[in-house]
């Protein structure tokens, strides 16, 4: 589904991926790792199509996302529609004047007809438990509601692909508990799923493999999500712990 | 949790979209990923002259170009600004001569009908935005606004210049978001797309307001009373020596030539 062949990027001449090399099959539900700076956000973005490789190749579906490919507007269109993205921020993402026209904007934008628009807004609102906040300005919302108004807004044009920047940031525990079990269920109704983090006791819960980006901005390793807290040594090695974490490294992981 | 999913939301969409023109939020990335790099480069440059004195010397050129009444030391201060401007690089000057001749170019323009005047108010004009230009591009914004700051201007002036130029940089990253987020979410056919540039226009301008009232008490906070300061010593070296001689012999040349 997605393929990256030995994609780099950089700002400026600033390297920011380096060769990174990356299958992910429909279904999968994948975690990318790796200290702060290290490119996780770079390569969500590339993967959502805002930037393009400098150099190597990013397929999806089989066809290679280039400028010509994204400037023809209905493959544009199509791609967006595939690949959701929620941005870390979710301030940077909700731009209409309630939470019912958020949620509605995409599904209204496909053509639906009004019912079946007004199924999905009710749905996400359901799904996502903000009934009580639609007629609300997102503006004015704290931060929990605001990313669930964010993830709602997203998940109303049905994607194949979830992606998702630094999913818990800003959310108090309880949210970010009902969250992970909310992208579980995602995950089970056979959606792909890529989430950036580096909170690493949220990979093995979200995810069913982790690849670790390191200071390098290069893929350190690819592993199923489970077995992270065995290799303490890749994570030392990627900068993602120090050694006081050791001690509590497998503590994380339950 | 699968099992609240709606049927919809587990099938997988079947969806061909229709075609659209937007591309008004492709030119809206660009422009502010312009001002995002144009702020990023201002606030890396700092080169030769001391900015103290690289001010001083503009704000008079600019008095002495306007009030100037001779061909001569028009000529003379367009000399010199070339001269400066053949050693900066071949981006900054071409960045810096577009904005003159824009600006030249409408100013002959408004006083096309008063003959007599136009040309010479043309050729004041491009001067004038070619010195400022010089300034901008060669000099930090922090740097500019802390000269201000030794030549007695009012710290409620700097401080709300100063905060203003931060915020344009980081309103444009954060509206730069908003856009991208909407083009991501514009899979079809937006019947309303003047709605979404005035939703995005209306929460950048929320945005702004409730980061200033943030910066205000994080300001106060920290110990702000209203009083901008500025320190470290100002420095002068060999290159300020040569400018201010250039910029001196300006000023006496149009002393002189005023006379004349």
């Amino acid at each position: 589904m997605i393929e990256l062949n030995k994609v780099t990027y950089s700002y400026d001449g600033e390297c920011a991926l380096k060769s990174i090399d990356l299958f992910i099959k429909k279904g999968e539900a994948v975690a990318l790792i790796g200290p702060i700076g290290c490119g996780k956000t770079t390569l969500l973005k590339l993967l959502n199509g805002i930037i393009l490789p400098e150099r190597g190749a990013y397929k999806f579906n089989g066809e290679e996302i280039s400028r010509k490919k994204l400037q023809d507007v209905k493959f544009s269109k199509l791609f967006h529609q595939k690949i959701g993205f929620v941005f870390q921020s979710p301030d940077t993402q909700l731009f209409c004047p309630s939470v019912r026209e958020e949620i509605a904007f995409g599904p209204r934008q496909m053509g639906l007809p009004e019912p079946e628009v007004e199924k999905r807004v009710g749905d996400c609102l359901a799904l996502l438990g903000i009934e009580s906040l639609a007629g609300k300005a997102p503006y004015h919302l704290s931060g929990g509601e605001k990313k669930k108004t964010a993830i709602a807004s997203v998940i109303a044009l049905n994607p194949d692909v979830l992606i998702l920047d630094e999913p818990m940031s800003g959310l108090d525990p309880k949210t970010q508990v009902w969250l992970s079990e909310f992208l579980r269920g995602f995950i089970n109704a056979g959606k792909t799923l890529i989430s950036a983090t580096h909170n690493l006791a949220l990979v093995p819960r979200i995810s069913r493999r982790a690849v670790l980006i390191d200071g390098r901005h290069a893929v350190a390793a690819d592993m199923p999500s489970d077995k992270l807290a065995e290799e303490p040594g890749l994570l030392l090695g990627a900068n993602l712990i120090s050694e006081a974490d050791l001690p509590f490294l497998g503590k994380e992981f339950r | 949790m699968t099992d609240v999913m709606p049927d919809w939301l587990k099938a997988e969409e079947n969806y061909t979209p229709q075609s659209d023109k937007d591309a008004f939020i492709d030119k809206s990335i660009m422009s502010l990923i312009k001002i995002i790099g144009g702020a990023r480069t201002a606030n890396t440059r700092e080169r030769g002259v001391n900015t103290e004195l690289k001010t001083a010397c503009t704000f008079i050129l600019l008095v002495l170009i306007s009030a100037s009444g001779s061909t001569a030391f028009i000529l003379a201060a367009g000399a010199y600004l070339l001269c400066v401007l053949s050693l900066m690089r071949a981006q900054e000057i071409l960045s810096i001569l577009r904005g003159s001749f824009t600006a030249s170019l409408f100013a002959l323009i408004l006083l096309l009908p008063a003959l007599n005047v136009s040309f010479t108010t043309a050729v004041k004009v491009f001067l004038s935005v070619t010195a400022a230009g010089i300034l901008a591009r060669s000099a930090k914004w922090h740097s500019v606004t802390a000269a201000l700051h030794r030549f007695f201007i009012p710290d409620m002036f700097i401080f709300i210049l100063d905060t203003a130029l931060r915020h344009i940089f980081i309103l444009s990253e954060y509206a730069s978001g908003l856009f991208y987020a909407l083009r991501l979410r514009s899979v079809g056919r937006n019947k309303g797309k003047y709605s979404s540039l005035s939703g995005v226009a209306g929460t950048v301008f929320l945005k702004s307001g409730e980061m200033a009232d943030e910066m205000r008490s994080a300001m106060e906070c920290r110990g702000f009373t209203g009083e901008y300061r500025v320190y470290g010593k100002p420095r002068f070296g060999a290159a300020d020596a040569i400018y201010a001689a250039a910029n001196l012999t300006l000023i006496l040349s149009f002393i002189y030539l005023e006379r004349v």
